[in-house]
């Protein structure tokens, strides 16, 4: 691996550090290898926002290497909304570059003493005044950055004004809109007074053995052009699923009170294909292409909105105008925040409003009417400048909800916003979001596609019915591990590869012999080792939870009646996992088996 | 009405479900396209079989058994899977959606069209399940 440049903003000093050879064996790269070098300093004491917080940029040995869907790197701290381990990855082109730089990783600690941006120009380093950028929006900063530096072929990482003003959720961009969006990493970059990070490099990238990975690079992309699921993505983006799920009774309505839709063909991925799109966009080397570009009324060309955004400011809030979906997710974008955060946050304004929990006095006049397209805009406008009730509201919806007594209202997990993927439609979302290690996240295990039918037999996923219970237990961990294993090399979650083929390219790029099995190990090992930071940082069985609103059955749509049995998925869960049924931490035997015998001796002395 | 898969008998048997089944007519009542299958020969299909049903608005307007591809070049949808899957799907041991999701039945067509009418695919599956007495 090429090392990683530490660079301490307080100093101004930086260093090149190399990594053990045998974490880049047992981690790979990504978020796996980023939890291992940060386990010891995230402490529970450790205040994300302070100069002490790490915030690690990281890329996989496949990143920039053409593979399938691997222009990704992944960003690594602790949640600030959370207090819990985070990551949050990221396509563009900006991880190849940096690969293309001389450098696997920028570590970053410290707090610079005004607005500054980082200029890494291969192995030259220059720390920059930002004063004149702060308070630009996220696509501002990349032009003006780019034009500084006089480097058009440089790519740049920025937060926008929220992760100036440390909203939670603030998230970082790159390239034509490419998000880190969740877990807040946006507000640990402004808190150190981070504003971008512009990386150009010439080096060839790293592959252990190229003649063997260039013929696999191939196939795999070959067979990934034809798989039905890329077509989809291709055609429709990620939100031609939209159809499918609410059919299901897997999206969820009216802040996740409803899992009916009527207007579900408005915000489709197909309408967007048929009315507004002009062009698709990919990230490094990605053949799939599930990016949009669409036009408006006024006719420029602009990124269109994936699922997430789409239901969040659509179905979520009872808007079914596509056009003002758009516009909502780019205002989002310029802001620099996580729009499935911003819109849960939103919903649980309307749905405190309705039940009379919060009134105008609150929020300073504003009527908060379900689909009223001009108050949320004026909501996203007060959280990105923190202003009025937006003040409140930035700081998540667990912050939000306890401000009026009423934390059980919000729909979120250990401080994280839930998904748009419904546990009451795809029962398997309720172990993924209660125990994912960074709060109710949809990417740690996307098992809503195992119960749509997406199986993986040779990894031992089966098919188990969408409202089946803890009988699909070790299948979600199983699914856990393996999407670890892609959070590790960052691949995209998208990419329906085949796993021989997956660990044949892995071998490749990084001279491993592994099986398929030794690569679900690595995954494995990895999510136990997120495990333990977490339980180091506090949390224990009591916080592997859904929200009260995911507990109560949907009264209509396709699955109208049906609640997910936590306890006893959880009960199974641990089971599977080994993991010790009264603290919920990783066994001693279980760490030990993983070959983390230091985390053991941690967790159990 | 019901049939050992593969035949002839057998497809007739499913254009008469889908002109008679209330549900199937109901649900697809905005479908518009017609469906070449593809069978790959696998098993104890020796070789690759083909057949046609052009679908209109809940109904099935026509059958074609062992067509050429040829003499249908532009279906809405040419869908191709090998014998086994398509037994599989038949028998109700392989999910549509996983078979699908998983591309043991390949889709070249428009991915929208299919997407929005997801609930009219699994009705069909449904009456082609309900025809189906035994797999050859």
């Amino acid at each position: 691996m090429q090392p990683l440049l530490k660079i301490d903003l307080t100093t101004g000093k930086t260093e090149e550090y190399r990594i053990p050879e045998k974490w880049e064996k047992d981690f790979l790269g990504g978020a796996s290898l980023a939890a291992r070098i940060l386990y010891s300093s995230l402490t529970r004491e450790l205040d994300p926002l302070s100069p002490e917080a790490p915030l690690l940029f990281m890329t996989g040995p496949m990143t920039g290497t053409s593979g399938p869907t691997t222009g990704r790197f992944v960003v690594c701290g602790k949640g600030p909304a959370t207090g819990l381990w985070a990551e949050s990855n990221i396509g563009g082109f900006w991880g190849p570059e940096l690969r293309a730089a001389g450098y696997d990783g920028l570590w970053i600690t410290g707090k610079a003493e005004g607005p500054v941006y980082l200029w890494l120009n291969g192995d030259r380093l220059e720390v920059r005044s930002a004063v004149h950028l702060w308070g630009k929006n996220t696509y501002t900063t990349q032009e003006r950055v780019k034009e500084e530096i006089g480097e058009k072929s440089a790519r740049v990482c920025v937060i926008g004004p929220a992760g100036e003003k440390q909203v939670l959720f603030a998230s970082i961009m790159c390239d034509h809109g490419r998000m880190a969006g969740r877990t807040g990493m946006g507000a640990v970059m402004g808190a150190k007074n981070l504003k971008a990070i512009a990386v150009h490099g010439t080096n060839q990238i790293p592959v252990f053995d190229l003649a063997k990975y260039a013929p696999l690079r191939s196939e795999s992309n070959r067979v990934l052009k034809q798989d039905n699921e890329a077509k989809v993505l291709r055609e429709l983006g990620t939100a031609g699923a939209a159809n499918y799920s609410e059919y299901m009774g897997a999206m969820p309505v009216k802040y996740y009170t409803h899992g009916s839709f009527e207007n579900v063909d408005n915000i489709s991925g197909a309408k967007m294909t048929e009315t507004i799109l002009t062009a698709r966009s990919a990230c490094q080397g990605c053949v799939i292409a599930c990016g949009r570009v669409v036009k408006l009324g006024d006719k420029a060309k602009r990124k269109g909105p994936e699922y997430e955004t789409i239901i969040g400011f659509g179905p979520n809030l009872l808007n079914d105008n596509l056009e003002a979906i758009v516009d909502l997710g780019e205002l989002c974008d310029r802001y620099g925040m996580d729009t499935i955060s911003t819109t849960n946050t939103i919903g649980l304004a309307f749905h405190l409003f309705e039940k009379g929990i919060i009134t105008k006095e609150d929020t300073r006049g504003i009527v908060l009417n379900w689909g009223d397209v001009d108050t949320i805009e004026q909501l996203v406008n007060l959280i990105g400048r923190r202003e009025g009730i937006g003040d409140l509201m930035a700081k998540g919806s667990r912050r939000f909800g306890a401000h009026f007594n009423a934390e059980e209202e919000a729909v979120q997990v250990n401080g994280l916003e839930v998904a748009y993927h419904d546990p009451r439609g795809v029962s398997g979302m309720a172990l993924s979001y209660a125990t994912s290690p960074r709060g109710a996240c949809h990417n740690q295990s996307d098992y809503f596609f195992v119960d749509w039918g997406h199986t993986h037999e040779d990894l031992g996923i089966t098919y188990f019915d969408r409202h089946a219970q803890a009988e699909k237990a070790a299948n979600v961990a199983r699914h856990q591990d393996w999407r670890t294993v892609f959070n590790s090399i960052v691949m995209c979650i998208f990419a329906n590869t085949d796993p021989a083929l997956q660990v044949k390219l892995i071998n490749a790029a990084c001279g491993l012999d592994w099986t398929v099995e030794d690569m679900l190990n690595a995954g494995e090992r990895a999510w136990n080792l997120k495990r333990a930071i977490n339980n180091r940082m506090g949390l224990t069985r009591v916080d592997d939870k859904l929200p009260k609103a995911l507990l109560e059955p949907f009264p209509d749509g396709g699955s109208a009646g049906f609640m997910p049995d936590l306890a006893n998925m959880l009960s199974a869960y641990y089971e599977a996992r080994g993991w010790d049924l009264e603290t919920g931490k990783p066994s001693r035997e279980k760490l030990s088996q993983l070959g983390l015998e230091d985390v053991a001796i941690n967790l159990w002395g | 009405m019901a049939a050992i898969f593969p035949s002839e008998e057998w497809l007739q048997g499913l254009e008469r479900k889908l002109n008679s089944d209330s549900r199937y007519s109901e649900i697809a009542k905005n479908w518009e396209g017609d469906l070449l299958f593809l069978i790959e020969p696998d098993g104890n299909l020796n070789e690759r079989l083909t057949f046609y049903l052009d679908l209109w608005h809940g109904q099935c307007r026509k059958v074609k058994y062992k067509p050429t591809p040829e003499s249908y070049p532009s279906p809405a949808f040419t869908l191709t899977a090998s014998y086994k899957n398509i037994a599989a799907i038949l028998l109700g041991k392989l999910n549509p959606m996983t078979a699908m999701m998983t591309s043991k039945l390949k889709v070249k067509g428009s991915m929208g069209y299919m997407m929005r009418n997801v609930p009219t695919v699994l009705d069909f599956v449904r009456c082609a399940q309900e025809v189906t007495t035994e797999i050859l």
